[in-house]
């Protein structure tokens, strides 16, 4: 597979972000008045516009080589997604807390696709608009979203998969049609179901289908209250991941230590792989030092031209100064390890 | 003016309150005072602790300063503008025993003169009335020789709810429902913990490792020779007499010394992996503030603990000392306790039961005052460790006035505790628990004393808010194993 537009712009190593960017309190309290009723939607909005511009300059600051909106407008994971999709059900629109997931039911089967109800390619417009770094714009996938859709319309889940894929397709075509390079498809529930992989890949592959762009995977152990959801081992993912039609494969390391590496390399991956070098569930900064180090003991294993470096997931629930000190360190660490490369041999 | 009448149900029934007697020679007094009655609101409760820290009528200062807050470097503090200046509150279970419109009345002419005050004033969970509560559970057996009963004989009822087989019984099967589905698939540890906060005599310990044997022994599947339960109290003499009281299963027990807010500090090796955290009547025992929002501003409950004129004279007389050493005496007792206090102040105690007796009296003299200052800023205000006081939101807006605890103990002790679940672990408290707002506003939640404790009604609504953010589901129940009593049930386990 070719790595992309993006990633022929930037250096070897280059950093950036998995998706999500700490939400300060002052912010949470404001979605949540939402999501009670007491705040208009255009006051939502606009907070979170100034949001996503701050997240987008923070990135910048720390040396952040790609970077994203940090899904700010994003009441959780799931239902900034299901809600917006026809035929959903949302019987309480109200929420005590604007992180609960809703209560979402399909009682008909989806209806043909028609245009791009989620309009995450207006999502990406705004970010592309207060931005010139190279921009990676993640969204939940179908796997994920199917299960957290109760109901009958659909004889199994994996027919569910399919028809909430069909929906992400489309959107995907927006999104590359509005400019987007590197789509990321997140599937936070996919480890605690090892038994679904390949029906989860076969749902991505749809979403993924017919749409020009650098496309990663990122499949982690779960980062919702800022805790693992799940335990195990990569070596689940394999080998129906290698039938996936993505470019990099972004996994965590950082917490759960690297010795799931080899078995990404041994399977068979020769892809990307989206190094997890920033631990998303402690408060304690890493140093550069340690970031250099664990990017030099994955390049025992991965050429440095196939590593992208990231945390393990996203930043939602690191406090800010916490976060942005990560990034850094993050980022000085990729340089570090960048000038110790050999040089390549001009053209 | 406002008038809460909160115990309305009261009003109706086989014996009502006289709403007449119990509240119009207050108003009838406060219409002769010169206070702006526009400011006013008056609380009417029905205090059913008979041990309490109230008096009958009490003047509550409404401030319209807040207190200085860290971080405001001198800057003035902005704070909306007052909607009252004094609360006025009657406890109308015993307004009727006395000249309430006198009463009223002197309250609000003068400052009360002669009262002895232990402390400044400051948050409810910060209180020496905490101090009191740690003394009892520390030296609770020079307490119950005193008294000549058993702490659990001073409870409602008479005896915990802890030991009741039923519910063991039904938690048990519940885990090995559990435990089952993971030994069949090889996901069961080896050793299954489940622990204990806060222990009592250990006669909760002993029906559950009873109940636990006898049904394993049935169930066949060799989980009590994997059980491991882990008791744990921060008084050495609960733990000891819990020890004796389980020795029958002593290779399957530990003894851990624990302070019950901060449960990881001693049980950190446990992350992950308790399956069942156990805590009865604990919640309610550890120290909390109060808020209140009145008139959409948010306050502080300050209170300040004081000896009313005549206790303190009969109690000063009784150890031979002037009213104004009291607070001294006082101190030193609940630093020293009782058995070292007659070494330290051996010409106002002679031995150890005269410095029980003093211990017992002042407890049964202490009163609080109350007053309200604003709270500005509620991210400012840590309800507990890692825990801000934004959490307080939901509930403090939730419609008209109310003033409600903090259970800032509880919050720390459940927030600390969460993280010691394995992740199908559960955690299960038996306690007083308010469960709706509306119990705020119609019923007095405490404090009230228990023997020689504080009790308190837990703000389950806040548990509840604080666990799902952290990803758990927090529910409640009322305790299904024995009728006609307040205990409820409540269970936290992993969510999403």
């Amino acid at each position: 597979m070719a790595r992309g537009s993006v990633l022929a712009r930037l250096p070897t190593l280059p950093t950036t972000v998995v998706g999500s960017y700490p939400v300060p309190e002052w912010m949470e309290r404001l979605k949540t008045e939402y999501f009670r009723g007491r705040m208009s939607y255009p006051q939502l909005l606009d907070v979170h516009e100034m949001a996503i511009k701050a997240a987008l300059h923070d990135q910048e600051l720390a040396g952040i080589d790609i970077v994203s909106d940090g899904e700010l407008r994003r009441d959780n994971d799931i239902d900034y997604f299901l809600a917006r999709i026809p035929g959903i059900e949302i019987r309480n629109a109200a929420k005590d807390f604007y992180f609960d997931y809703y209560e979402a039911i399909l009682s008909e089967p989806l209806p043909e696709p028609e245009g791009t109800p989620l309009r995450l390619a207006e999502d990406f417009a705004f970010t592309a608009a207060h931005t010139s770094a190279p921009i990676k714009f993640s969204f939940t996938g179908p796997f994920s979203l199917a299960h957290r859709v109760g109901g009958n319309a659909y004889p199994d889940r994996r027919e569910l998969a399919l028809a909430v894929a069909w929906v992400l397709n489309a959107e995907a075509r927006a999104l590359a049609e509005r400019g987007a390079e590197l789509l990321q498809i997140d599937e936070p529930f996919l480890a605690g179901y090892p038994e679904a992989v390949e029906a989860a890949i076969e749902a991505i592959n749809v979403v993924t289908a017919g749409v020009p762009v650098t496309w990663a995977l990122h499949v982690c152990y779960g980062n919702r209250y800022a805790r693992p959801l799940w335990q195990g081992h990569y070596d689940f993912l394999f080998p129906p991941v290698l039938g996936a039609k993505v470019d990099q494969l972004v996994l965590e390391f950082a917490r759960k230590g690297y010795a799931d590496l080899p078995v990404v390399q041994k399977s068979g991956w020769d892809r990307d792989i989206g190094l997890g070098v920033i631990d998303v569930k402690s408060s304690e900064i890493e140093t550069p030092g340690l970031v250099a180090d664990r990017i030099r003991h994955a390049l025992d294993l991965v050429p440095a031209s196939r590593l992208i470096i990231n945390p393990d997931c996203g930043l939602r629930n690191l406090p800010g100064a916490v976060a942005r000190a990560k990034l850094a360190a993050m980022a000085e660490g990729a340089a570090t390890v960048r000038q110790e490369l050999p040089r390549e041999p001009d053209p | 003016m406002l008038i809460d009448f909160r115990p309305h149900a009261r009003l109706r029934g086989n014996n009502p309150v006289d709403f007449e007697a119990s509240v119009s020679p207050l108003i009838s007094a406060l219409a002769q005072d010169q206070a702006d009655l526009s400011g006013v609101r008056v609380v009417c409760d029905w205090v059913q602790y008979k041990e309490n820290f109230r008096d009958i009528v009490e003047v509550r200062p409404i401030l319209s300063c807040p207190a200085p807050a860290e971080g405001h470097d001198g800057r003035p503090v902005p704070a909306g503008a007052p909607p009252y200046h004094m609360e006025i509150a009657v406890d109308v279970r015993r307004s009727g025993e006395v000249a309430l419109r006198d009463l009223t009345a002197a309250r609000l002419s003068q400052q009360p003169a002669g009262r002895i005050y232990l402390e400044d004033w400051g948050p409810g969970g910060d209180s020496c009335i905490w101090d009191f509560n740690a003394l009892y559970w520390s030296a609770l057996e020079l307490w119950e020789k005193a008294s000549g009963r058993s702490y659990e004989q001073a409870l409602p009822g008479g005896e915990s709810d802890a030991r009741n087989r039923g519910a063991a019984r039904e938690l048990i099967s519940e885990l090995f429902a559990l435990w089952d589905p993971l030994a069949s698939s090889g996901a069961l540890p080896e050793e299954l913990y489940v622990a204990e906060l806060g222990v009592g005599n250990g006669s909760q310990a002993k029906v559950f490792l009873d109940e636990f044997r006898e049904l394993d022994r049935a169930h066949g599947s060799g989980y009590y020779r994997r059980l491991h339960y882990l008791m744990c109290d921060y008084s050495q003499y609960v733990l000891d007499l819990a020890r004796e009281t389980v020795a029958a299963h002593a290779s399957h027990v530990s003894s851990v010394s624990l302070d019950a807010t901060r449960p990881s500090t001693s049980l950190g090796f446990l992350r992950g992996k308790a399956f069942l955290l156990y805590i009865s009547n604990v919640y309610d025992n550890l120290p909390t503030d109060e808020v209140a929002q009145l008139g959409g501003q948010p306050y502080y409950v300050h209170t300040r603990a004081y000896f009313p004129p005549a206790a303190a004279a009969d109690l000063a007389a009784s150890v031979s000392a002037a009213p104004e050493e009291l607070p001294g005496l006082t101190r030193r007792l609940l630093r020293l306790g009782p058995s070292e206090l007659a070494d330290a102040a051996p010409g106002q105690v002679s031995d150890v039961d005269a410095a029980v007796r003093f211990w017992q009296q002042a407890w049964a003299a202490l009163r609080l005052e109350e007053r309200y200052v604003p709270l500005t800023g509620l991210d400012l205000y840590p309800v507990a460790p890692s825990v801000s006081g934004e959490v307080l939101r939901p509930l403090l807006e939730s419609g008209a006035d109310i003033r409600m605890h903090v259970s800032n103990g509880a919050v720390a002790s459940f927030v600390d505790s969460l993280p010691l679940l394995h992740p199908f672990g559960k955690l299960v408290c038996h306690d007083l628990f308010v469960t709706g707002v509306a119990g705020y506003r119609t019923s007095f939640r405490g404090p009230g004393k228990y023997d020689g404790s504080v009790v308190n009604w837990v703000n389950w609504l806040l548990l509840a808010h604080v666990g799902r953010r952290r990803g758990f589901e927090v529910q409640f129940a009322p305790f299904r194993h024995r009728a006609g009593r307040n205990i409820v049930t409540m269970t936290a386990q992993a969510r999403d």
